[in-house]
């Protein structure tokens, strides 16, 4: 034993400076690219600023506005929650459907490489894709409904329609991921409880619902916890495929503080805008969790 | 700036546990089984569907388009294509960029995340608890509000790129590779998944070194980064996948910059190019090729780590 190392009995409790040197990276990053930018954000939110001059002191007056004044804010508000809310409200069921049929089928490293295919996808590429095949005339939808005599819908210009479609697509996105996550989840069921429930005489029903579904609430929690932040602040597959039209009526927060920020040049409502936004995420999500851990007591 | 889930890579420990529920209940996994079969097929044509669209789409030649109506299945497939794209549109630059820029952020998060994860697994000192806290909590902050301040902060970098002492005057670091590597060189996810599958080490082995003799640095170098290369290679991939795909942060700050765009900004921001319907077809075969290398590196490293133990180390780790 050498006397240069006095502390070893239990635990990690040596190194000196080394846990700091190993740091060095994060700290500084944490300082420069978080703590930095956010207090910079808060900042120019409190600012009236156009890049090309200085920034000039307005207090709250930019959230003033668009909280009370600015229709269009709250119509993308809006916006961003339907496009969340039906992205989580049909995207969960269908990727936990789907985990149950993959997690006891043969062949799983294909299904799981085909379902996991669109994840691999830049999103300009998923948007643009989806373009070619929802087109009103020449898509292979509109076509293949065509061939069987009906009229399709006109999927990407019709208001309503366009929203149905990006929902849809965000889903077909993040279907494999999802279902992946459950079927983890599922698959950690351990097979004695199954039999021990057969055993007490319970149905397919009464098993799935007094033992497969509490095992997975968890994965449930946070599958949809974590998809309906994701889709209140996704705006890339709008950008590139609608654009956030037709006539706004596919335009989200997110994308609509994007625009303020880097077409408009009014970067103090847009940095007001996000943090609204955050906001709004932030205690969508907290009630969320506590909807869905009250429920599983 | 989350990345994908890890759970792709621990999942395959249930496929032995799938194969004993497989082998009970022969009668109802019958007619339970057409079922299944039939939902997970429907849906993997879905997901084929728009690839199968954009290469069919990609050979439709001028004499397709414009015929009336316009053919679907092209009569003669174009391959000449895939030459154009390289061809007519500043494909090779794109493709580089996108190596370029994917190889240094998947470089830097990799190193930084192995070295704080490390930290903060092995070591005890004054405000871990803390550094974590940040670690998880930083992953709550959407990206969108950052990308105003950092674009901001770059731009007023002093002395840099014909900026004065004050920041002011020039372009600071906008219009370099800088721009897009520094916002992306820790991730938050990865320190935390790499601190999970050090935690997950015995600290037998450190103390074992450290009476030896070893330097700090030496048991970290060699013997416990030798034993997360598993999680290392979960890692790499991610961060590949999310920032070859990366679209926002890049067009942001390459807007102006055509010389810097990756493949996914170049062929957006060259939608005009696109415009008329013979161009159709080099826009699908484009996308093509934006989208075939993530496929092949993923199928190649995924055969890496199911392989391995990754499942194990990332169970032991929680």
């Amino acid at each position: 034993m050498r006397p240069r190392t006095p502390r070893v009995v239990d635990g990690p409790a040596v190194g000196g400076w080394a846990p700091w040197l190993f740091l060095a990276p994060l700290l500084v990053f944490a300082f420069v690219f978080f703590l930095l930018p956010l207090g910079f954000s808060v900042w120019l939110s409190f600012t009236r600023w156009n890049p090309l001059g200085a920034p000039s002191w307005v207090g709250l007056r930019q959230f003033e506005y668009l909280l009370t004044r600015d229709d269009t804010f709250w119509r993308t508000v809006v916006n961003t929650f339907v496009f969340a809310f039906g992205f989580v409200a049909i995207g969960v069921p269908l990727a936990l459907l789907l985990a149950f049929a993959f997690s006891r089928a043969r062949g799983k490293a294909i299904w799981r490489q085909i379902y996991y295919l669109p994840q691999l996808t830049n999103i300009v590429a998923i948007a643009y894709l989806w373009q070619f095949v929802l087109d009103d005339r020449d898509g292979l939808i509109n076509r293949a409904l065509g061939a069987i005599g009906l009229r399709g819908p006109d999927w990407l210009t019709d208001p309503t329609m366009a929203m149905v479609s990006v929902v849809l697509v965000m889903i077909w996105y993040d279907a494999g991921k999802n279902m992946l996550i459950f079927s983890a989840a599922l698959d950690g069921v351990d097979r004695a409880i199954y039999d021990a429930a057969t055993l007490d005489g319970a149905g397919a029903w009464r098993t799935l619902r007094s033992v497969t579904l509490p095992i997975i609430r968890p994965a449930f929690t946070f599958v949809t916890i974590t998809s309906f932040i994701t889709g209140m602040g996704f705006f890339s597959l709008i950008l590139a495929m609608t654009g956030g039209g037709p006539r706004g009526a596919t335009e989200v927060t997110a994308l609509y503080t994007y625009r303020m920020a880097f077409e408009d040049l009014r970067m103090g409502r847009a940095s007001a805008g996000a943090l609204i936004l955050f906001a709004i995420i932030g205690a969508l999500s907290l009630l969320q969790f506590r909807a869905l851990r009250e429920r599983s007591r | 700036m989350s990345a994908p889930d890890p759970i792709v890579a621990g999942e395959t420990a249930g496929v032995a546990a799938t194969r004993r529920l497989l082998s009970g209940g022969a009668l109802r996994r019958h007619a339970g089984g057409v079922l299944k079969y039939a939902l997970l097929a429907l849906g993997a044509g879905l997901m084929i569907l728009p690839f199968a669209d954009m290469f069919v789409g990609a050979l439709r030649g001028p004499a397709d388009v414009y015929a009336n109506p316009p053919r679907y299945l092209p009569s003669e497939p174009q391959w000449g294509v895939y030459a154009r794209v390289f061809a007519e549109l500043p494909m090779t630059r794109w493709f580089a960029n996108s190596v370029i820029v994917t190889g240094l952020i998947t470089a830097a998060q990799v190193a930084t995340s192995v070295t704080a994860g490390y930290a903060l697994a092995k070591y005890e000192f004054r405000g871990r608890a803390s550094i974590f806290q940040l670690v998880v909590g930083a992953q709550m902050f959407p990206f969108f509000l950052f990308i105003i301040p950092i674009f901001f902060l770059l731009r007023f970098v002093p002395l840099m790129g014909g900026n004065d002492i004050a920041g002011q005057g020039g372009s600071g670091l906008l219009g370099t590779y800088a721009a897009l590597c520094l916002p992306f060189i820790v991730t938050w996810y990865g320190v935390f998944l790499m601190r999970q599958f050090f935690m997950g080490i015995p600290d037998d082995l450190m103390e074992a070194a450290r009476l030896d003799g070893a330097s700090e640095y030496r048991i970290f170098r060699s013997i416990m980064l030798p034993l997360v290369k598993p999680a290392i290679a979960t890692l790499t991939l991610f961060s590949f996948v999310y920032h070859w795909n990366e679209f926002i942060w890049t067009m942001t700050v390459t807007r102006s910059a055509p010389e810097l765009q990756t493949l996914p900004v170049g062929i957006y921001l060259l939608q005009g190019a696109f415009e008329s319907l013979d161009q159709k077809s080099l826009q699908q075969a484009a996308l093509a090729v934006s989208i075939l290398p993530v496929i092949v590196v993923f199928l190649a490293l995924q055969r890496l780590f199911a392989a391995s133990d990754t499942a194990n180390a990332w169970q032991g780790g929680k």
